[in-house]
């Protein structure tokens, strides 16, 4: 029984600590009884034969060999062919394992010299070192027991060969003296980081490598691969200890949580999120949706088998304005590993603002005053309508001035891209020029506003939009129609959702997902005179209509993305049935709900001719983040020559200026970084000006510091560490195999080293083969009879 | 509820008032001899009403005129009146003047109770004076009018007031009856109508008081959504039924069309 470094014989009193003491250190002892040195001294090492009377030793037993043959075919008649071969096999096998040992086998391996090598000794810091997973201890306190004291264990063992300089990392690299400047605080694990100053530290002495004892669980924000090769051009191995176990056996962690990066005030958005989890299976929790504190949707959901992820989502209003912080959660469970891990949170940029949409219809009908009523009183929606009420004849409603639309339906870009939305109602495709339909593709394209048409009996291929600019936009196929084949088809329809619309935010009824689909199983028939047969390959439908008189059921509400923006048909004439239909109660506000959500969900992602954004919107304190603006003008063409200001507002109200340059690579995208040194919420704030005019501000978030993804997914990550190991000529062991490191890395191939010659002839396992050889002889002769 | 002035000048008519119900009682009693020797057939043009295709369809409410003289005269039941050369001929300018398309041949005739009604969000109503409401109806038209629904009272003078705006109230009953001008959305919403003095008292209809707009708003606030239009001292649709005849000058006709197109137009657009 071998006990591992940093264990006594006391320790066995307790059974928690006991099969890890026991089990350490005891890896390669097989091999070394056979064969006297570890493997990895045949692994680094050369064979050499350096016996100086080998040439006579080879002659004799060349001369015994050649004996063998001739006596064994001089043998009595009685002998079979099989028994002399087999005999002569044996003997001869003997005679050359003979050889062997007496030709003196040496073994040259480089060692490392003692004390001339500089050993850096990287430890983990972060807090997932606490999480109790080593035989039911914490992996820094276990990873500490097997470095020992100054003493004895393994940090002992490393000094009596190696200078060896310890560091403790987690979000930032130290040196350190001893082990007792572990804390187990650290709230990232920056692996990358940790490597890269070590490699520079040992740039300038000869190393033999580095120490890593980690769980491997690296969340900075530089890349390991890197690091990796960098590490491995160097040439310094990587032995790593990895520390932890492969799973956790209780734990729930929510894994992902997904949302929107910025939406409209009172827009109803859609958290996606997984929970993974093992030792619950198949128990039911709730998971609760928070808005800056405050419980805003709750969900009950029942977990998969163990190893399988939950998938949920969870549909929420955003009532209030300005940077929200959502977090989603589940209670953790008493049981549970890790508790940390139950909660996620995103950061969501809430605008708290009026957006323009240009509705325009080409014939009076009940559409537009349901429309402008179900939109009436909110504050963040203005429905700009343009009617036609007869040829050329024009009714405006909610315009801002007497001049806007004052000629009727957009002629230019900058006229129709101040909108961020386009609805087209029933009119057909002649009232435009080819240079509109192209700019109201353009609106979608380039500009990334929302386009959606209705259906109508001049809308879509009843409209004459086949083959048109507009056709390519469209996310359903449209039929080019005969002049004999305009006859409008009526149809009936009961109006499904589809299992894409039945998880769409804009089709959610309730805030109760099973509420929300009986909502709208209950809703009445609409009528449809626009038959869509298909849909284009990259579209989602969310909404099917049946009819009694139509054998399939046909696309009524479909999308895709289109350039930077997106499309959307709705292909019924008559969605006001929903607000007016005598099935309807008078206080329902399903028509209210459903539009007021279908156009935010239109608005969103719509950019302004001036945007931020920052990459990564989360950050730990100190990190880099980086700022791109797109700069462009009421066209959306993109600005190069702009002058870009940026600053950033720091949660005590200091401010910093933010540099921004064109990036050459893209019209108008000017970029810049910035250090963020305080931890909580960062504005970013700029200012884009082309000759002296303001062409617009826009506004970021970024948070720095609070969740960290140190505790999730805290299991040992095996595969990357032994990735590391392999690529940088180190190796991995187990925390149990920990014994076995200082011996090999004497052997390492980096630093300063030594040959240390090894002599084989006395390897246990020669003298056995010899036995075994000659017994094997002896017991054949006896069974065949031949002694 | 109606202003002071209106007030006023039904005490100046007290008279013509008295008369006037004299008269209807009169022949109310002459309606029930009526009944009991030669019944007076209640019309059925259901039979010309069409289905919901989507198309703008010219809604005409029938109330029940059973019990009362029901404005009998002129040939039908005062809900009748007009019917259907009145819608016919509005719907045709409608069709030539405008982009609607609309069902060309009359419109459909139903009672407010109606769950059909609720599919024709305009409405029209003759002879207010004569209008008899059951409670389901008067539930279910209050339950249009504030789902969205918008109703045209025409076809009215005088003290039919009096029972149009009982009728009223039993359907909104904290309703307020506001005097519209001709600055209001509604008379130019196709057509800039700049006054409402040719359809008026002294002109061919010699309605017994000049012509006067009355609306009743969503939540009683008169910047909001108008859900009632009242055409008291007047009657539009007889100009729309006898435009084709010359019996009206015709531009009187054509105001009577401006004010039909607007009306349509503002509750489409509304």
């Amino acid at each position: 029984m071998t006990l591992s470094a940093g264990c006594e014989p006391s320790d066995l009193r307790h059974d928690a600590v006991r099969d890890h003491c026991i089990v350490l250190g005891g890896g390669h002892s097989l091999f070394e009884f056979w064969f006297k040195y570890p493997p990895v001294l045949f692994e680094r090492g050369t064979v050499v034969f350096a016996g100086g009377w080998s040439w006579l030793a080879l002659g004799l037993v060349g001369l015994g060999a050649v004996a063998s043959v001739w006596s064994y075919f001089r043998a009595p008649a009685r002998l079979l062919r099989r028994d002399r071969a087999i005999l002569l096999a044996g003997r001869l096998a003997v005679l050359a394992l003979l050889a062997f040992a007496l030709s003196r086998p040496v073994l040259v391996v480089p060692a490392v010299r003692p004390q001339e090598n500089t050993l850096a000794v990287l430890i983990d810091d972060s807090r997932s070192m606490e999480v109790a997973d080593v035989a039911g201890d914490a992996r820094g306190r276990a990873l500490q027991r097997i470095l020992g004291d100054d003493r004895s264990g393994l940090l002992a063992r490393l000094r009596e060969q190696f200078k060896v300089q310890l560091y403790r990392f987690s979000d930032r690299v130290e040196r350190i003296s001893g082990l007792s400047e572990l804390s187990f605080l650290g709230d990232r694990t920056d692996l990358a980081r940790a490597l890269e100053r070590v490699r520079r530290d040992l740039s300038r002495v000869p190393s033999a490598g580095v120490v890593l004892l980690t769980d491997g669980g690296h969340n900075g924000s530089t890349d390991l691969g890197e690091a990796r090769l960098e590490l491995a051009g160097a040439g310094l191995p990587v032995y790593v200890v990895g520390v932890g176990s492969d799973r956790l056996s209780r734990d729930i962690e929510l894994s992902r949580l997904q949302g929107p990066s910025s939406a409209l005030r009172g827009s109803t958005v859609m958290l996606d999120l997984s929970i993974s989890q093992r030792g619950f299976a198949g128990r039911r929790v709730k998971v609760n949706v928070e808005d800056n504190g405050q419980i805003v949707a709750s969900r009950e959901i029942e977990l998969g088998g163990d190893g399988e992820a939950s998938t949920a989502r969870i549909a929420f209003e955003l009532r209030q304005g300005g940077p929200r912080l959502v977090a989603a959660y589940v209670a953790p469970e008493p049981e549970e590993q890790v508790r940390e891990n139950n909660r996620r949170e995103i950061l969501i940029a809430v605008q708290d603002r009026r957006e323009k949409i240009l509705y325009f219809e080409g014939e009076p009908r009940f559409e537009v005053k349901f429309l402008r009523r179900a939109v009436a009183d909110d504050p963040n929606l203005q429905l700009v309508v343009l009617q036609r009420t007869a040829e050329n004849k024009f009714l405006r409603l909610d315009v801002d001035h007497e001049d806007e639309l004052a000629a009727g339906f957009p002629k230019t870009r900058a006229e129709l891209f101040r909108y961020r939305a386009l609805i087209l109602g029933s009119v057909e495709a002649s009232f435009f020029t080819h240079d509109q339909l192209q700019m109201i593709a353009d609106f979608v394209r380039q500009r990334g506003g929302g386009l959606l048409l209705l259906g109508g009996r001049r809308a879509l291929s009843e409209g004459g939009y086949a083959e048109t600019p507009l056709a390519d936009a469209l996310p359903v196929l449209l039929e080019r129609r005969a002049p004999q084949d305009t006859a409008v088809s009526f149809h009936e329809i009961k109006i499904e959702l589809t299992p894409a619309g039945r998880i769409h935010p804009a089709l959610q009824l309730d805030a109760d997902p099973e509420a929300s689909a009986r909502r709208w199983n209950s809703l009445p028939s609409l009528s449809t005179v626009n038959l869509v047969r298909s849909v284009k390959p990259a579209a989602t439908t969310l909404l099917l209509g049946r009819a009694a008189d139509l054998r399939d059921p046909m696309p009524v509400l479909t999308f895709h993305r289109y350039g930077r923006g997106k499309v959307a048909v709705f292909a019924v004439q008559d969605s006001w049935l929903w607000q007016m239909h005598a099935d309807i109660p008078l206080e329902d506000l399903t028509h209210e709900t459903l539009w007021r959500q279908l156009l935010r969900w239109l608005l969103s992602d719509v950019p302004d001719p001036v945007a931020v954004s920052v990459s990564p919107p989360r950050v730990p304190v100190g990190e880099t983040v980086n700022v791109t603006a797109e700069v462009a003008d009421s066209a959306f063409w993109g600005v190069n020559g702009a002058v870009v200001r940026g600053r950033v507002r720091a949660p005590d109200g200091s401010e910093k200026v933010v540099s921004l340059e064109w990036s050459v690579t893209r019209d108008g995208e000017y970029q810049g970084r910035v250090a963020l040194e305080q931890p909580g919420l960062h504005e970013l704030i700029i200012e884009a000006q082309a000759g002296g005019t303001v062409l617009g501000n826009a506004s970021a978030y970024v948070m720095v510091g609070g969740e960290s993804e140190e505790m999730f997914s805290p299991t040992l990550r095996r595969a990357a560490l032994e990735e590391l190991a392999r690529e940088t000529g180190g190796r991995f062991y187990r925390l149990e195999d920990a014994a076995r490191l200082p011996q090999e890395v004497k052997y390492s191939r980096a630093g300063l080293s030594v040959l240390e010659e090894h002599e084989l002839w006395n390897m246990p396992v020669v003298l056995f083969l010899l036995i075994a050889l000659l017994g094997a002889e002896w017991g054949y002769r006896k069974y065949r009879g031949l002694v | 509820m109606i202003g002071d002035r209106y007030v006023g000048r039904l005490a100046a008519r007290v008279l013509l008032v008295a008369v006037v119900l004299a008269a209807a009682l009169v022949d109310s009693a002459e309606s029930q001899r009526g009944r009991r020797g030669r019944q007076l057939e209640e019309p059925d043009f259901s039979r010309y009403n069409t289905g919901y295709d989507g198309r703008f369809v010219f809604l005409r409410l029938r109330y029940n005129t059973s019990g009362s003289f029901g404005g009998y005269f002129g040939g039908g039941p005062g809900w009748a009146h007009d019917y259907p050369r009145a819608e016919r001929h509005l719907m045709k300018l409608l069709s030539e003047l405008t982009s609607i398309r609309p069902f060309m041949d009359g419109g459909n005739v139903l009672s407010a109770d109606d769950p059909e009604i609720f599919k024709y969000p305009v409405a029209y109503l003759s002879e207010p004076g004569f209008w008899t409401l059951s409670d389901e109806e008067a539930t279910n038209l209050r339950n249009y009018l504030l789902k969205g629904g918008f109703l045209i009272v025409d076809d009215f003078e005088g003290a039919h007031w009096i029972n149009f705006e009982a009728m009223m109230r039993r359907v909104l009953p904290d309703a307020v009856f506001v005097e519209l001008d001709p600055s209001y959305p509604i008379f130019h919403s196709f057509f800039d109508i700049d006054s409402l003095e040719y359809l008026t008292y002294g002109n061919y209809r010699s309605a017994r008081g000049p012509a006067t707009y009355y609306g009743i708003f969503e939540n009683n606030d008169p910047k909001g959504r108008l859900m009632v239009i009242v055409n008291y001292n007047n009657d539009i649709g007889d100009y729309w039924e006898w435009s084709d005849t010359g019996f009206f000058p015709i531009e009187l006709s054509n105001e009577a069309y401006k004010l039909g197109i607007n009306y349509i137009v503002y509750a489409l657009t509304h």
